[in-house]
């Protein structure tokens, strides 16, 4: 074992006979035995979740590691220059010598104005690109459009609802678990709740099962108590998820 | 892991062969609890899974592994009431007669063991990290997210409590536990 000394690991300066009565204490800890685990079973374990992962569409678990896809690419350049222009629009209107490219000041009401405008149509704009990204064909992308829901400050209630339809409908496994933790936020909603509560029912994936569980332990979601007793019970359903959801039915209680 | 990353979750068998044990063995001695112990693990691998594309390729997986499995034993016992059963009573005592000398170390060991139990977490997770599984003090570091010498301060401060309440601790209290050598309940 690396550290069958205590003395390397205190910091310099402690006493000598210390150092010995510590270092007494820390050799008696290696005497502490632990059992050994029982490997077996929980072999059987982690299997039960491989092979409930073996029923989901190879291409649907290994999109997000992929490389993005040039349109990906386009898309988000468009949004970058635009929201260069924005900002460089916000800018020139902040500018407290008032006459940016030979224009004229605008009063200071018409100023606040506009860069309230523009940075509406900012976050308009990551609005659009986040719900255009997940309409697209490629999951990697879809991907992409979910993650970008985090930037926005105080989405609409159109995004939230694209991100529930993602969670409920979207064919690939990564977008479902990237859409979980986007909806954590808004967890407090009574339709994200209502809608996790749908989805861990209606998920052909263990694994996003698994992980909508951890959701409603996390938000403390009570909610889903009976949900939980029922795939705890059902013996259709993934040995795995029957035990998490037991798991979660004790953290909830 | 590049391959369970890249959506190869069949290559997470090999990991779990890898590092169940490890993962067991560092987990029993911080909660104290085998059960909970084998839970755990099997939380640690499917959160291995759902975040595997946050592993990046520069850092150490173990360290990686270890971060994964504090968050889940913080999650795990989160809405419990005690961090961990100090069920000293749940022993397995030997049978077997034993040397009074022997009989003298195991009670010593068994109180050693009830006094780390005792421990608050941190430093309990501190000294199982450094003493069990042998992590380097920049492992050690990077885990924490602290200085080097931060953690040697708080080896300190660790090491030394538990020796404080090792003392303190009254060997009647353990004497029910003592014919054998220090272990973790199993349920």
């Amino acid at each position: 074992m690396e550290h069958d000394r205590l003395g390397r690991l205190l910091p310099d300066g402690v006493d000598p006979r210390e150092a010995d009565e510590l270092d007494a204490t820390w050799q008696m800890l290696g005497a502490i035995e632990s059992p050994a685990p029982n490997s077996e079973r929980m072999r059987a374990r982690i299997d039960a979740v491989m092979d409930a992962l073996e029923h989901t569409p190879p291409s649907a678990i290994a999109t997000a590691g992929k490389r993005q896809t040039s349109r990906h690419y386009v898309l988000q350049g468009l949004a970058a220059a635009a929201m260069l222009v924005i900002g460089i629009g916000i800018g020139w209107f902040a500018r407290s010598d008032g006459s940016a490219f030979g224009g004229t000041r605008p009063t200071s009401n018409d100023a606040t104005t506009q860069i309230a405008a523009m940075r509406t149509e900012m976050h308009d704009l990551r609005e659009m690109v986040s719900l255009s990204l997940m309409q697209q064909q490629s999951a990697t992308e879809r991907l992409k459009g979910v993650t970008w829901t985090g930037q926005l400050d105080q989405p609409s209630g159109e995004v939230v609802t694209a991100l529930l339809d993602a969670l409920i409908h979207d064919p690939n496994v990564n977008v479902r678990l990237a859409t979980i933790d986007a909806l954590e936020r808004f967890a407090s909603r009574p339709d994200v709740r209502r809608g996790t509560i749908q989805a861990v029912q209606q998920q052909p994936s263990a694994l996003v099962q698994i992980a909508l569980i951890d959701f409603m332990v996390k938000t403390n979601e009570r909610e889903s108590v009976p949900t939980l007793q029922r795939l705890a019970m059902d013996p259709q359903v993934n040995e795995a998820v029957r035990a998490r959801a037991a798991w979660g039915l004790q953290q909830l209680g | 892991m590049h391959a369970v990353r890249n959506g190869d979750v069949g290559k997470l068998g090999i990991l779990f062969e890898r590092y169940h044990r490890t993962l067991f063995d560092f987990l029993v001695r911080v909660t104290g609890n085998a059960a909970a112990a084998e839970d755990l693990v099997q939380d640690v691998f499917v959160r291995v899974l759902k975040y595997r594309t946050t592993w990046r390729d520069e850092g150490r997986f173990d360290t990686w592994l270890f971060r994964i499995a504090r968050n889940a034993r913080v999650d795990y016992f989160r809405n419990r009431s005690t961090d961990a059963p100090i069920d000293a009573a749940a022993e397995h005592p030997s049978t077997a007669p034993l040397a009074s000398e022997t009989l003298a170390r195991n009670r010593e060991v068994a109180r050693l063991q009830r006094a780390l139990m005792l421990l608050r977490d941190d430093k309990r997770e501190l000294i199982v990290l450094a003493r069990y599984r042998g992590m380097k003090l920049d492992a050690i570091a990077d885990l924490l997210g602290v200085e080097v010498g931060t953690v040697k301060v708080r080896m300190h401060r660790a090491v030394k409590e538990l020796r404080d309440i090792f003392l303190r601790l009254d060997e009647s209290e353990s004497w029910n536990t003592t014919d054998s050598v220090g272990s973790y309940p199993t349920a």
